[in-house]
This record gives C-alpha cells, sequence and structure tokens, in this order.
C-alpha cells in the first residue's frame, strides 16, 4: 500500500467514524439535558465534528493529490498481512494473561506466557528462554506480594 | 516563605526521596541506553510503581528518570550508530565517528558533561521564571485558558507532526476519549456504552503504557525483523586524552554550551517542537559559530555538546509550560501530569499557592537529579555501555510482562489490562497511518480544562454574548491559532507541490 492510498483509506475510516459518533454514537450514550449547566452532549459533538470535517478536508486533498498524479513522490508503507499477524501475536496472549493467571495461579501462566512472548520475539535458545521466563515472574511475583501486599491478578 | 524553601528543599533530602532519584536516574540512563526505549516510555512503564512512594520522591523518581533516560540515549548513539532515544540523533554524527576512532569513552564523557551542563542551566531558569510566570497566569480567565489550550493544541499538532489535519484528528480523538465517565455537570455516565468499569473515567496510565510502550515494543520487533545488523564492533582506546575530558578541553565549548542550553530551554519551554527539533537547531548552530564547519560529521567533540546539552535543557524548561499554565509541552510531561493527579496535586498556577512547599521540593529533586547524573554517569559509564548490547530477545518478553502488570497496578483492574490492550491496537495503527499519539494523550488530558472553561464561556456568554470578544489576550490567541493552522496548512501544500 502506497502512503498516498492509506492517507485515503485512514482520512474514509476517521470520516466514517466521525459520522457514526455523530448520529449514532453519542446521541445514545449521552445523558440529557438537566436543563441547567450546558448539555453533556457539547463537547463530544465538538470533537466529533472536527473529526469529521478535518477527515474530509483531508481526504479532499489526498484525492485531488490522487488526481494531480503526485504519485512519483508516492511512498510504499509498511501495513501487510504479515505486520497484522504479527501484532496479534503480541495481542492475544496479552489478553489471555490475566483470565490464565485466575485460573492457573500467577506464576504457571506467568511463565507460559513468557514462554509464548519469546517465541513471538524469535528466541530460540532453551536456557535463556527458561531464565528469561521464570526469573521476572518470580521477581514481580516478590515485588507484589510481600513488597507491595497488592491483590493478585 | 523562606521557610517553606527551606522545608521544601528539606523534603528533597530525606534519605528515601533521595534513594529513588538515584533509582530513577540510573533506571533512566538504563533504558534511553537501550535502542528502542526511551524516557516517556520509561516514564508510562513506572508511574504504577509511584503509587507506593511519596508524592516527592515519586516526581523526583519520575524526572529522574526522564533526565537519566536523556543521556542514556547518547550511549548506543555513540557506540551502536543508533540514538537510543529520537533526540540523540544529532550525537550520532560526530560520537561514533569518534567511537571507531577508539574515542567513544571521550564522546561519552562529553556527552554527560553537556547533558548536565544543560539540564542544570534549563532546571535554574524553571527556578526563577516559573514563579512570576505562573503569577501572571493566575489573572487568566475561561477564555484566556480556552484559547490557550486551542493554540497549544494547534502547535503541538502543526510543528509536532507531519501533517496538521492529522494531528488535529488525533487532538479531537484525545478529546473525545477524556470524555468517557462521569459527566461533570449532569453527574450522570457520558459514552460509557453500560460499561461500569468505565464511569470512573479511563485512567491515563493504561492509554499511557499501551500507546507509548507497548505498541512501540510491537513495532520495534516488527522492525527488528526487516533490520540487518551492520554496526561495527567498537573497541576503547586506553590512553588518557583518548578516554577522558580535560577541564581545557571542556572550557573551550563552554561557548557552544551555553548557546545550546539556550536554544534547549527555549524550544523545551514552547510546547510541541520536543527535544529532537532542539538538538538539529543547536548542532546547526554549532556548525555555524565554528571556524572549522567541515571537522563536523567527523567526530568533532563540540557536534556532541551542542547537541546533548540542547536536548537535555529540554527536560526542565518542558515542566515551565506544565507547572504556570498547567499545559504539558511534550509527552514526558503529559505522564508527569498523570503522575501529579495521582498524588493530589493538579500542575497549573494555583500550585504555587496550594503547594509551594511541594513545588520547592520538586524543585531540589531537579537538582539533586543534576547531581546524580553527573555521579552516575561518571562512575557507571562503563557498566551502562553493556546495556546496549542486552538483545532485543531477551529484554522485550520482560518489558511486555512489565506492561501488563503496570496496567493492572493501576486500580487493580483487569480492566484496565484491556483499556491498555485496546490503546496498544488504537496506537500501533495510529503510527501506521501516521497519526501523532502525543496529540491524542495530551488531548485526553486537556480535555477536562477545556471542558470545564468552554463550559464557563458558554453560560457566561447566555447573560453577555460577545464575553470572549472583550478579552483580548483570548482574542489574540485565537488569531494566532488561525494564523498557525492557516500558515501550517500553506507550508505543507508549498512543500507537497515542491516534492512534485
Amino acid at each position: 500500500m502506497t502512503e498516498l492510498r492509506r492517507n485515503i483509506m485512514g482520512y474514509c475510516i476517521v470520516a466514517l467514524g466521525g459520522l457514526a459518533l455523530l448520529l449514532l454514537i453519542i446521541p445514545a450514550n449521552v445523558p440529557e439535558y438537566p436543563g441547567y449547566g450546558v448539555p453533556a452532549s457539547v463537547l463530544p459533538n465538538i470533537a466529533a465534528g472536527f473529526i469529521l470535517i478535518l477527515a474530509l478536508v483531508g481526504l479532499l486533498r489526498s484525492l485531488s493529490d490522487l488526481r494531480a498524479r503526485k504519485r512519483h513522490a508516492d511512498k510504499a508503507t509498511s501495513i501487510s498481512l504479515a505486520s497484522l499477524l504479527r501484532l496479534l501475536s503480541f495481542i492475544l496472549p496479552c489478553a489471555l494473561l490475566m483470565p490464565a493467571m485466575s485460573r492457573l495461579g500467577f506464576i504457571p501462566a506467568g511463565i507460559a506466557f513468557m514462554l509464548v512472548i519469546q517465541l513471538c520475539c524469535r528466541q530460540r535458545k532453551p536456557l535463556v528462554m527458561t531464565a528469561v521466563a521464570v526469573l521476572p515472574v518470580l521477581a514481580v511475583y516478590a515485588a507484589m506480594r510481600f513488597v507491595l501486599g497488592v491483590p493478585m491478578p | 516563605m523562606f521557610e517553606t524553601i527551606l522545608a521544601g528543599f528539606g523534603d528533597t533530602l530525606n534519605a528515601a526521596n533521595l534513594f529513588f532519584v538515584f533509582v530513577g536516574v540510573t533506571a533512566g540512563v538504563i533504558a534511553g541506553a537501550i535502542p528502542g526505549i526511551n524516557g516517556p516510555m520509561a516514564i508510562a512503564l513506572c508511574i504504577p510503581f509511584s503509587y507506593y512512594m511519596t508524592p516527592v520522591a515519586a516526581i523526583g523518581f519520575l524526572v529522574g528518570l526522564n533526565k537519566g533516560a536523556f543521556f542514556g540515549g547518547a550511549i548506543s548513539g555513540v557506540l551502536l550508530n543508533t540514538p537510543g532515544t529520537p533526540e540523540a540523533a544529532a550525537t550520532t554524527w560526530d560520537g561514533y565517528p569518534l567511537a571507531k576512532q577508539g574515542k567513544g569513552e571521550k564522546a561519552l564523557r562529553i556527552a554527560l558533561y553537556s547533558s548536565v551542563t544543560g539540564d542544570a542551566f534549563s532546571t535554574l531558569i524553571l527556578i526563577f521564571v516559573a514563579a512570576p510566570l505562573a503569577s501572571v497566569a493566575l489573572y487568566m480567565g475561561p477564555p484566556e485558558i480556552f484559547a490557550l489550550i486551542c493554540i497549544a493544541m494547534t502547535i503541538i499538532a502543526g510543528l509536532g507532526t507531519k501533517s496538521l489535519v492529522r494531528g488535529l484528528i488525533a487532538a479531537a480523538a484525545g478529546i473525545l476519549v477524556g470524555t468517557v465517565g462521569i459527566e461533570p455537570v449532569s453527574a450522570m455516565p457520558r459514552l460509557t456504552f453500560g460499561i461500569v468499569e468505565l464511569e470512573r473515567n479511563i485512567s491515563l496510565i493504561p492509554i499511557g503504557i499501551g500507546m507509548l510502550a507497548l505498541s512501540e515494543i510491537i513495532l520495534q520487533l516488527e522492525r527488528q525483523a526487516d533490520r540487518k545488523d551492520n554496526a561495527e564492533r567498537i573497541s576503547f582506546s586506553s590512553l588518557p586524552t583518548d578516554r577522558f575530558i580535560s577541564l581545557r578541553e571542556y572550557a573551550i565549548y563552554i561557548k557552544t554550551l551555553f548557546r545550546s542550553s539556550i536554544i534547549g530551554t527555549v524550544v523545551g519551554a514552547l510546547p510541541g517542537l520536543g527535544a529532537p527539533v532542539a538538538s538539529f537547531f543547536a548542532y546547526d548552530q554549532a556548525v555555524k559559530h565554528s571556524p572549522q564547519p567541515e571537522s563536523f560529521g567527523k567526530g568533532n567533540l563540540e557536534g556532541i555538546a551542542a547537541s546533548e546539552s540542547a536536548n537535555s535543557a529540554v527536560v526542565a524548561a518542558s515542566l515551565i509550560p506544565l507547572f504556570t499554565l498547567g499545559i504539558p509541552g511534550n509527552v514526558a510531561s503529559a505522564l508527569l501530569i498523570g503522575a501529579f493527579v495521582i498524588h493530589g496535586m493538579i500542575p497549573g498556577p494555583l500550585m504555587f499557592e496550594h503547594n509551594e512547599r511541594f513545588i520547592y521540593s520538586i524543585y531540589g529533586n531537579l537538582l539533586i537529579a543534576t547531581l546524580f547524573l553527573f555521579c552516575v554517569g561518571r562512575l557507571g559509564l562503563k557498566t551502562f555501555c553493556k546495556a546496549v548490547q542486552v538483545p532485543a530477545p531477551v529484554l522485550y518478553p520482560i518489558i511486555i510482562f512489565t506492561c501488563v502488570m503496570g496496567a493492572y497496578l493501576a486500580q487493580y483492574a483487569v480492566f484496565d489490562v484491556a483499556v491498555m490492550l485496546f490503546f496498544t491496537i488504537l496506537a500501533y495503527f495510529m503510527r501506521k497511518f501516521d497519526y501523532s499519539i502525543i496529540c491524542l494523550i495530551i488531548g485526553f488530558i486537556l480535555a477536562p480544562i477545556w471542558e470545564t472553561s468552554l463550559q464557563q464561556i458558554i453560560i457566561a456568554s447566555e447573560q453577555a454574548p460577545y464575553t470572549f470578544l472583550t478579552r483580548p489576550v483570548a482574542v489574540l490567541l485565537m488569531a494566532l491559532t488561525f494564523y498557525i493552522v492557516i500558515k501550517t496548512a500553506r507550508n505543507g501544500k508549498k512543500s507537497s507541490e515542491d516534492k512534485t
């Protein structure tokens, strides 16, 4: 994907988001005007309206650039399916960590998480992997349990 | 007054406080030395741990962390030709050639002394300038505050980002996120989608960790997968002239150090410009004022002195708008606002009236952190050099685990981890689509003040519709905002035409 196409796609998404905020999300999720002060919807509406207008300005500008054939100044971007999969490979273990900790316990879930994340980081040395998986988890456990005395997840 | 100053500085000299400032500076240098980790990221990760410190120690720890990271960035810049932080990029131009000549230690020493000089200079300016400016700021009413936030956001969006439009969209998105929670007038939930946890407003900690730390780490790993390591192996010369900086050598660069410190202080005090601008500008000025401009880029110590003193001067100077107006000048000071609020203080001109002793203890912390930076840098230079060699597959999993636990520790809430992951994904796409995450964070932080001043203006306008127009400062600031928007838009159009 080139920069110009990326910008056009970005502005379209943002403009649609702004429109959805103004027409659907804000009206449905803002308390009614109590009759004094300022309605609660003023600032969200200003922000969403601003987003919509700016996105349309940006979109028009990018489209005129595209029409003016400024493509030779256009660069490729690093947005690809592989990069999205890589993002998912980090987000998914992070999202599962807390539920796993409440089911399996802090230390086993923490160690499993560290092993998975290290594999995602392309660590392949078993000894280093074990040390990096165990030591930080034990250190954080000790700090949370015995030093800070906070409730464990 | 004098008693308050003494009491404030006395709080600084508390043993526990000194310990945390020391730990902050040391951790900051290590964090800065590791490529890919910067001061704001370290602050975002460490704010949850500062909960357990006293307010003075917490702010001292975080400020120390930021100061340390600014110098730490030079270590990997000099040794690996990879700046640890963006502001250290200009340092690499002369630092790395010196390291290749075996003078890496000498380059790092001048970087340290320059950092300490710039830092001390801007800290003193902050101490002498902040209180008088804050007393002036106290006369500002809602229209001036509203206009001031508008101009600050525009400057940050226009100068701190590649595209003004995308910067302003990010700032508006930040304001929108800032409106989630309990609405101040009706005390009813707003934009919470029926989620009870959102009713206590979104905390800055998960946003900061997700947007500044976790998303950055994921992108770093992505970049590393596509990059080949081509840095040469650096060896250190054992000759004293190649290792140490004499007082005479330091005195040669005093003019450059002074000029660059002024540049760093001025740039730091203006919202949005940031340390990289300061260091590049100071470097450029050093080249222009040098009798041997051709020697820059080939291992001239003066280049390092200019870059490092300017970028380190930004740290304390960026606290000037924060302390006097309550407006963060950069992302590090935006995160510091979060830390202040956690400890029951709201940065701004009123802090000089309500928390005068606390202000002086922060000043004390800033000075102590500068002193610690000098000592820690001198004693641990060789050790810090080893930090740059920690491989990413070892370091990054530990940081990711700390991110998750840090988000949880903020309020002992699993929901905050979910919020952190949401903002990680958002920041990932914002970076990919070239939207400024700094604008979003600053918009989020300024949303409550902006909303309050806007509500006050609207209510006052019901009685007198032209209230805003009767305030010359507010009108001037709004006119300046429009001027900046038009000027930046024109420049953007011109540069876009030049490309073709």
